[in-house]
């Protein structure tokens, strides 16, 4: 099958009920994408399609359509997306495992809320799970990213 | 609102109104109100053990947050990751993190993985099952203001039809479905509204 | 304090194993100098000054930071070590981990050791901490954790870099025909300004790793540091937000086979009878192979797939056979009893307990029992490793915590000498004390079975949950005699836990039995710096046999909430302040005070809460590093909130405020999230947790708000990754207690009360 994957077309031959997070690392080699629980349990595998944020562990290959966007293709060549550039500023990561599911569910949350509260953020980000505990520096993250973008715009 | 929040809102509304019910044929007779309170209630009771069950009350919800309960999951509690019904209202959770998110259209087989269904979303608050008597899901179920102004009978159809209802039969791995099926609680139905549909003391 | 004469008497547990291991090692020799790895594998006009420290001819300056990345930023530290001597800006270094190489060992890691609490700064406990030092050189013991890796790069890395800069400088004086006092450099070039002359390292570096090294090189002082002591941009940042393959799962080799492990539920048991027929039928399986171990025994399961290797061991039956050990937490609760029931080890025994007991009216003693769960580690990344077995050597891939037993433990599971492994360490998603040698030796048996090709071996979470080194279960018994003033006259401490040495022991060389006192048992309670005339703490070994191991902060993760605990309860019976209970039992200990004050000054102890308030403090001196923790919580409509947490931390010497103020957030959220909802318990002797949905931790919209202070008053530098730990959990209990009058000695406190 085909999928279109950060904008590239890959062409791979899984088993239908395979979940896309095997798909992509596996077959594709595509490995920003972090196996964390295999239940969407824990946010580390999120990837979006079509913009919206799902948990590529649990959903089966052969069922997906549409465009997905994984950690590996946020950034325009060597410019950062503004959640990754805003990452980087505030230094959020420490051993940085959960932290592409972390980008890629602050993107889905600041593609539909462009400003958001503290309460935006705990809804939105709940199924994230770090054990590092970096969440005051992915919150101070995410409104960066918010002033940033606002300012880019 | 962005265009996705919309359609989603409006997907719900449409979900949880008669809409849908419309297409679905009127029966040939049209139940005649008969008054057989005891036969009336024997079914309500059947439907009451459907409705109040996890597999249906735990997502027909008064809160914000839908519940588990089960095997492994400890006694009844909210929904982890603090998942909620949406600052929207619509049920289909928040932005950055939507009930489809994780709940795609079929059941995870995985043990504990998630369930799906199509269009997996919250009841809207007004149609609360969790923590209510057999008596008020019953008023509830009877009262076009808070069953999305259907009759009794797009009711039946709506439990026998709808994807996401008839997922309580069919759970996935390690959850207790609904009692029954979704073909046996339409019957109920049926069979309770011709007995004049009568709710229990509460 | 242990006397001479006691110390004399005993055997410590630590060293004693850690020798034998030594000798099983077959690394015995304290004077010599360990080869540089870095020898054996340079590149063409690449040249080496010291094992930290390459240089190539295209000027990539390379610094080597041999410890495991998990998170602590230890390798920006450690480059940000030699940057300030070699004197180049920290993003121009190239930082890697390295080989695996007994050059590398850990000598701090295993200093505190001996029975000497950490102000103890006695000749006697001068010469044990070096003595222990000498241990972990002894042993190559190329190892990551007890907070040691900045403390132990401290001295080592900076003069790997001034040696190499001092080299290089001479070089160019030579090349140049000028006094090498005349030469500055600018990033990564040697210029001679009077001249114009200049030239890069690069071009340099073959000529001056000619030179000779060094007899001594006189570092920097702290007040001409650049880097040091101002916080860095991490070297692993940008590959952090990219999703860059840094992580074991990532590596991805030519040919290469996928694979997962299914072990036996029930820890140690041989499976009785097996069926593998449903598992071997799913489409992708290659082969499945058993796996006899120290660490169990079980199944791999080799596969073209992850996902395909999943669902066969999923589909694995077998008849698991019946536990040896306490099957249930009934049975658990028992043996704690049990040993709580015997004397123990006293690593602490002041004045005389039995006597200021024994004539103590019965109202001024005041007593309570508490106890702690197992605990899982749940590192984000799980288990796994990778492995190709090919022409009688072995090649490993792992986020692992100690390379050089890992190369020695997983070639001897299949039959080789260390020589013929090779292991590289790849970043960690989260160690915290997690990253043992089983994954590595199942790789390596897995790999064995089909040569040539390598094999990645990602477990499952339920693997991981299920086969953990579990954070002892552990159960205190204390009492306390209280003066008329209030404060403590006398304290007797009673703790029983399973020994973790012993049972890493026995999983890594079980053909030596440890003897003598484990001090994980009551540490963070018997090395306190508080003054009581009469103070006893004793720790007894209750082998649970469920497998422990070391979870961050070890036993100061259970002793800091008992030690703390108790304290808290006895300020309420005497009517004290607890912090100003605190002032007055530290006062020998300045340190101690000054951070007290501090955490007490920033939260504004003391000043009136508004209702459905409460606030908490602790203190737990650990990894040589003094923690007053403040916890404030909230009553709201969906349980109890915590709402803020103020952290003051003296270490001595801080390297990275930024890395320093991360570390202590993350360790108090680590402490918080267990003594919140975790706990593992067992059924039949089986793991009954198996996923977050039934152990998770602390999530974004439970954080709490934070505010760190780093202290530097005290003369010797302590560790930062796990101190922040062992105050957290009695922080928030002594909280819910200032909330709602509830005393919790329990955990986790999910049992008693419920959290928004």
């Amino acid at each position: 099958m085909r999928l279109t994957v950060d904008g590239r077309e890959i062409e791979i031959d899984p088993d239908p009920e395979m979940p896309l997070l095997w798909a992509l690392r596996d077959l594709a080699g595509i490995t920003g994408p972090k196996f964390g629980c295999g239940i969407a349990a824990c946010g580390a595998c999120t990837v979006l399609v079509d913009g919206v944020p799902v948990r590529s562990c649990s959903l089966p290959v052969g069922g997906v359509e549409g465009d997905i966007v994984t950690i590996e293709g946020l950034a325009d060549g060597d410019t950062l997306s503004a959640v990754q550039q805003a990452w980087l500023d505030e230094q959020v990561a420490q051993c940085g495992y959960c932290q592409a599911g972390q980008i890629m569910s602050a993107t889905a949350l600041l593609d539909e809320v462009s400003d958001p509260t503290d309460e935006d953020i705990d809804n939105a980000m709940g199924g994230n799970l770090c054990r590092c505990g970096t969440y005051p520096r992915i919150r101070a993250a995410i409104k960066r990213a918010a002033a940033m973008k606002l300012a880019r715009a | 609102m962005r265009p996705l929040a919309t359609l989603l809102t409006a997907f719900a509304i449409a979900a949880s109104s008669s809409a849908l019910a419309q297409e679905t044929p009127a029966p040939d007779q049209p139940p005649v109100p008969a008054v057989d309170r005891a036969a009336g209630l024997s079914e309500w009771e059947k439907i009451n053990a459907v409705f109040s069950h996890p597999r249906c009350a735990n997502c027909h919800v008064e809160d914000d947050h839908p519940r588990w309960s089960g095997t492994h999951y400890g006694e009844t509690r909210n929904h982890a990751f603090n998942v909620q019904r949406g600052t929207d209202e619509s049920g289909f959770g928040n932005p950055g993190l939507r009930c489809t998110t994780c709940h795609f259209e079929s059941n995870s087989n995985v043990l504990h993985g998630p369930p799906g269904a199509e269009s997996w979303h919250l009841a809207p608050a007004e149609m609360v099952w969790f923590g209510k008597s057999s008596a008020e899901i019953c008023a509830q179920i009877k009262d076009p203001e808070r069953n999305g102004g259907r009759t009794l009978e797009e009711i039946a159809v709506h439990v026998r039809d709808d994807g996401l209802v008839g997922w309580g039969w069919a759970p996935g791995p390690g959850r207790e479905p609904a009692p029954g099926s979704a073909v046996e609680t339409f019957a109920a139905l049926e069979r309770w509204n011709a007995a004049g549909a009568p709710c229990p003391d509460g | 304090m242990a006397s001479i004469g006691k110390i004399a008497r005993r055997t410590f547990l630590i060293g004693a194993a850690a020798i034998a291991g030594g000798v099983a090692v077959g690394y015995w020799y304290v004077s010599r100098p360990y080869d540089n790895p870095l020898e054996d594998d340079l590149a063409e006009g690449e040249a080496t000054f010291n094992p930290f420290v390459k240089i190539a001819s295209d000027n990539i300056v390379t610094v080597i930071a041999p410890r495991a990345e998990m998170g602590q930023g230890i390798s920006t530290t450690l480059a940000a070590f030699v940057a300030e001597e070699l004197g180049v800006p920290l993003e121009e270094l190239t930082v890697e981990h390295g080989p695996t190489s007994f050059a590398y060992y850990n000598g701090t890691m295993m200093e505190e050791s001996g029975p000497f609490p950490w102000f103890d700064d006695s000749l006697l406990a001068s010469i044990a901490r070096d003595a222990f030092s000498t241990v972990g050189k002894v042993l190559g013991l190329q190892a990551t954790g007890g907070s040691a890796s900045t403390r132990d790069g401290f001295e080592r890395m900076r003069q790997a870099g001034a040696a190499a800069r001092h080299m290089l400088l001479a070089a160019a004086a030579d090349r140049f025909d000028v006094p090498a006092g005349q030469l500055e450099t600018v990033g990564r070039t040697v210029v001679h300004k009077a001249s114009g002359k200049s030239a890069t390292f690069g071009e340099l570096a073959v000529d001056a790793a000619k030179m000779s090294p060094p007899s001594s090189v006189k570092l920097k002082d702290k007040a001409d540091w650049t880097l040091l002591g101002k916080p860095q941009k991490r070297v692993d940042m940008l590959a952090k937000v990219t999703g860059a393959p840094i992580f074991g799962v990532d590596v991805m080799l030519p040919d290469m086979l996928f694979g997962t492990v299914k072990m036996n539920p029930v820890f140690w048991q041989k499976p009785a009878s097996v069926d593998l027929s449903k598992a071997e039928a799913v489409k992708g399986v290659v082969k499945i192979v058993p796996l006899d171990t120290t660490y169990g025994h079980g199944f791999g399961v080799i596969a073209e797939n992850t996902w395909a290797a999943f669902r066969a061991a999923d589909l694995i039956e077998a008849d698991w056979g019946k536990p040896d050990f306490p099957a249930d937490g009934a049975a658990v609760n028992e043996a704690l009893n049990a040993a709580l029931a015997t004397d123990g080890s006293r690593l602490r025994d002041d004045g005389d307990v039995d006597v200021a007991f024994a004539d103590a009216p019965a109202d001024s003693v005041l007593e309570a029992e508490y106890a702690v769960p197992f605990l899982a580690h749940i590192c984000m990344e799980p288990m796994n490793a990778t492995a190709r077995f090919k022409d009688g050597k072995l090649e490993l891939w792992a986020p692992n915590q100690m390379p050089t037993l890992v190369e020695y433990l997983s070639g001897a599971a299949i039959g080789l000498e260390s020589a013929n492994v090779t292991a590289h360490t790849t970043s960690l998603g989260g160690g915290f004390g997690r990253r043992e040698a089983d994954t590595t030796i199942y790789a390596a048996i897995m790999a064995k079975e089909v040569e040539g090709r390598p094999v990645k071996v990602i477990w499952s979470r339920e693997e991981d949950v299920r086969h953990d080194s579990y954070r002892p279960a552990a159960k205190g018994r204390f009492r306390a005699r209280l003066n008329q003033d209030g404060l403590p006259a006398a304290l007797d401490m009673r703790i029983a836990a399973p020994s973790v040495v012993a049972s890493v022991m026995r999983r890594t060389f079980p053909s030596l039995s440890p003897a003598g006192p484990d001090g994980t048992i009551t540490q963070g309670s018997h090395d306190q710096p508080y003054t009581i005339a009469d103070y006893r703490v004793s720790g007894a070994k209750a082998d649970l046999g469920v497998p422990v191991g070391f979870w961050r902060s070890v036993g100061n993760s259970f002793n800091g909430f008992f030690h703390e605990g108790f304290m808290d309860e006895i300020a309420t019976k005497g009517g004290l302040d607890p912090v100003e209970m605190r002032r007055k039992l530290m006062a020998a200990h300045p340190a101690a005070v000054k951070v007290v004050d501090k955490v007490a000054e920033m939260a504004n102890w003391g000043e009136p809460l508004p209702a459905g308030r409460g606030k908490g403090f602790a203190f737990t001196l650990s990894f040589g590093s003094w923690v007053g923790e403040i916890v404030q919580v909230a009553e709201t409509d969906a349980g109890i909130r915590v709402e803020k947490v103020w952290i003051a931390a003296d270490v001595g010497t801080a390297i990275d405020p930024g890395i320093i103020e991360a570390q202590l957030t993350s360790g108090a959220i680590f402490g918080l999230s267990a003594a919140m909802g975790q706990e593992i318990t067992f059924a039949n002797g089986m793991v009954e947790q198996s996923n977050f949905h039934d152990f998770d931790a602390m999530r974004i919209h439970q954080c709490p708000e934070f505010e760190v202070a780093i202290l530097e008053n005290y003369h010797r530098m302590g560790g930062v990754g796990e101190i922040g730990t062992p105050p957290a959990a009695p922080a928030l209990a002594n909280a819910i207690f200032a909330l709602t009058g509830k005393r919790i000695r329990a955990l986790p406190l999910s049992r008693e009360v419920s959290f928004a």
